[in-house]
């Protein structure tokens, strides 16, 4: 009993009646398509907004009050940032988070713009450079006036060519630009992580903070593996030295890609429903067209087992027809579906995003491949069974 | 005779059918034997339960009571899958209707018995090409049923019958969508065969197909009410 055998035999059934044939695995095609293409561009879109959190570091996060209540008294004092990195484990430094909108000049050209502190390139932004460098550790540790521009800051300025080693102005301070970045246009969603204008926050702490305290602060880990425990530790730290009723809450890009996470994770999870759906709709065609074949070669069924074909044999040639029938079905869906979504994610999900996010191919395949074969066993296994129980004496005598 | 070396041996067989409420006695209490090597008619009118009986001499039924050995083995209690293979052993089946599949050559046809006994694709074509020959349609083995004649279509499902050499072979009206002269042509197969050595049944109500066979049993209401020799035997 050669399962070769069957396969053969079950082909050339299945080519003798090659319409019929084709009719019944366009159900399954389509499904197998969709499920492949659908969940190809699910990924592509959904890498597309993930790319925007390139611009969100990960070894950083902001604390701030949690009550507007206790605005006023829950400020953080830069004597104690400072103190942070010794206090809390994995903490390698503190410094103000606030982002104020400046006029800022260069050359004749004023301009509104974002401005605020910045950290040195080892808790920078992905964001690629454009010219120049980020800030470094030693800017930082000099508080040097120098300044990184984003590409909107440098578009706004009017600025043409290198600009790094000119300066530009803020209030009385003259800033010397030694870095621009490159396009944060990030994913598809309209948001901007970078500012127009960042200083070292050290410069910034010395010239640009009232008083000694700050309402925001950044704190910068040196282990990005081990955000949640740090943040409990930072707020801990933190409620010890401003009393225990005021409460700090932070926020971190973890947070930020769970919402997004959460957003597609439902998309992916109603498409796939569909998908689902769809085969299902697939295999009760398959049921349909086995149990007309079973019918139509009732007489042929008859002879097979009279020529000594056991129950077991029938059933495997009628159940491996099934199985030849969506395996082909399972095979173009597959070729159209990987096709469809390639093309789909090159042409429009990456080109308007310019994110190439990575496409879970294997596991699409794989879904697709095995809700197939679940639904046909499922579907193709009953009009077998038909075959196989029926009588030869019946069979033989049925017109 | 002892009884191992016949073909067949029936003992008190009865076939009782309910439809319903309703109990049909198809067969009565039948008995007779088959040596190796006879050619025999089975003949009787509609309902006499000769169907019934070919049916159960075909290994596809099995009887209410009494005993029934093919070739020495006693099938009458065996399961539906013993039977089967039975039949892939020991019977070889010529139909009215020929039954060959549509769309497959004769060669494939007459080799499908050997697909079931798990003989190799080689081998199959093999066997299956000499039994064409034999059936003298060494000529037409790749030609589908479409593209043969009546007479051309009831030999390849002979050669199909001969294919697995069966102890027996059984034929049920095998000439009734025949006309009287490619009738005359399946007669001279079997007698030839018969002369070869075959046990062939053959089941028929056309008393000048029955008069090729050697010997006639005749049945009415379940009952064997005649068992002779013809003017051949």
């Amino acid at each position: 009993m050669n399962p070769t055998q069957y396969l053969l035999e079950a082909v050339s059934v299945l080519a003798a009646n090659r319409i019929r044939s084709i009719l019944t695995v366009l159900g399954l095609i389509i499904g197998v398509t969709a499920v492949i293409a659908i969940q190809v561009l699910g990924a592509g879109m959904a890498g597309a907004v993930g790319g925007i959190l390139g611009a969100i570091s990960e070894r950083t996060f902001v604390v701030f009050p949690s009550q507007q209540a206790n605005f006023g008294r829950a400020t953080i004092r830069l004597a104690d940032l400072q103190r942070a990195k010794d206090e809390i484990p994995n903490i390698v430094g503190a410094m103000p988070a606030a982002g104020q909108r400046v006029v800022a000049s260069y050359a004749h050209a004023q301009r509104r713009i974002t401005f605020g502190p910045a950290a040195d390139e080892r808790f920078a932004t992905s964001t690629p450079l454009r010219y120049g460098r980020k800030l470094s550790e030693d800017d930082i540790a000099q508080g040097r006036s120098v300044c990184v521009l984003s590409d909107q800051a440098y578009a706004k300025f009017g600025m043409v060519g290198d600009p790094t080693g000119s300066s530009i102005r803020v209030g009385d301070r003259r800033f010397t630009i030694v870095g621009v970045l490159g396009s944060d246009k990030a994913g598809i969603l309209p948001l901007n992580f970078n500012l127009g204008v960042t200083i070292p926050y050290t410069t910034f702490e010395r010239f640009f903070v009232r008083g000694d305290s700050v309402p925001f602060a950044r704190f910068l880990m040196d282990d990005p593996s081990k955000t949640e425990q740090t943040e409990a530790d930072t707020v801990n730290w933190l409620r010890n030295l401003k009393g225990a009723h005021i409460d700090y809450q932070t926020f971190d890009r973890k947070a930020f890609s769970k919402g997004v996470d959460g957003v597609f994770t439902v998309i992916t999870f109603v498409v796939a429903l569909i998908g689902a759906v769809s085969l299902l709709v697939a295999g009760i065609g398959i049921l349909n067209i086995m149990l007309v074949s079973v019918a139509e070669r009732t007489r042929e069924i008859g002879l097979r087992k009279a020529i000594g074909a056991t129950r077991f044999q029938v059933l495997l040639q009628f159940f491996i027809e099934a199985l030849a029938l969506s395996g082909f079905g399972c095979l173009v869906g597959l070729v159209l579906g990987v096709t469809i979504g390639a093309l789909v994610n090159d042409l429009v999900i990456v080109k308007f995003s310019g994110v190439v996010a990575p496409i879970p191919w294997l596991r699409s395949i794989l879904i697709a491949t095995i809700f197939t074969t679940v639904v046909t066993v499922a579907f193709g296994t009953y009009p077998a069974w038909r075959a196989a129980t029926l009588d030869p004496i019946e069979a033989l005598r049925y017109e | 005779m002892n009884d191992a070396q016949r073909a067949i041996d029936v003992f008190a067989v009865t076939k009782t059918y309910s439809l319903g409420d309703v109990k049909v006695e198809a067969l009565r209490g039948v008995t007779f034997s088959i040596e190796r090597g006879e050619y025999v008619a089975i003949m009787g009118p509609s309902g006499s339960g000769k169907s019934t009986l070919m049916n159960l001499l075909g290994c596809l039924d099995r009887p209410t009571s009494g005993r029934y050995l093919l070739d020495g083995t006693d099938v009458s209690t065996l399961s539906d899958d013993q039977l089967a293979a039975i039949r892939l052993k020991k019977l070889g089946f010529v139909f009215q209707g020929f039954n060959l599949l549509a769309r497959t050559s004769a060669l494939k046809n007459v080799a499908l018995p050997l697909f079931y006994a798990g003989v190799g694709s080689r081998a199959r074509n093999e066997q299956a090409s000499g039994r064409l020959t034999e059936v003298g349609l060494g000529d037409r083995m790749d030609h589908k049923p479409s593209e043969l004649s009546g007479g051309q279509q009831q030999r390849v499902a002979i050669a199909r019958a001969l294919v697995n050499d069966p102890a027996v072979l059984l034929a049920d009206e095998p000439t009734g969508n025949l006309d009287s002269q490619t009738s005359e042509e399946i007669m001279a197969l079997f007698e030839h065969l018969n002369e070869g050595g075959r046990t062939i049944i053959m089941v028929t109500h056309d008393e000048d197909v029955a008069g090729h066979a050697r010997r006639i049993i005749r049945l009415r209401d379940g009952r064997i009410v005649d068992d002779q020799p013809t003017a051949r035997g």
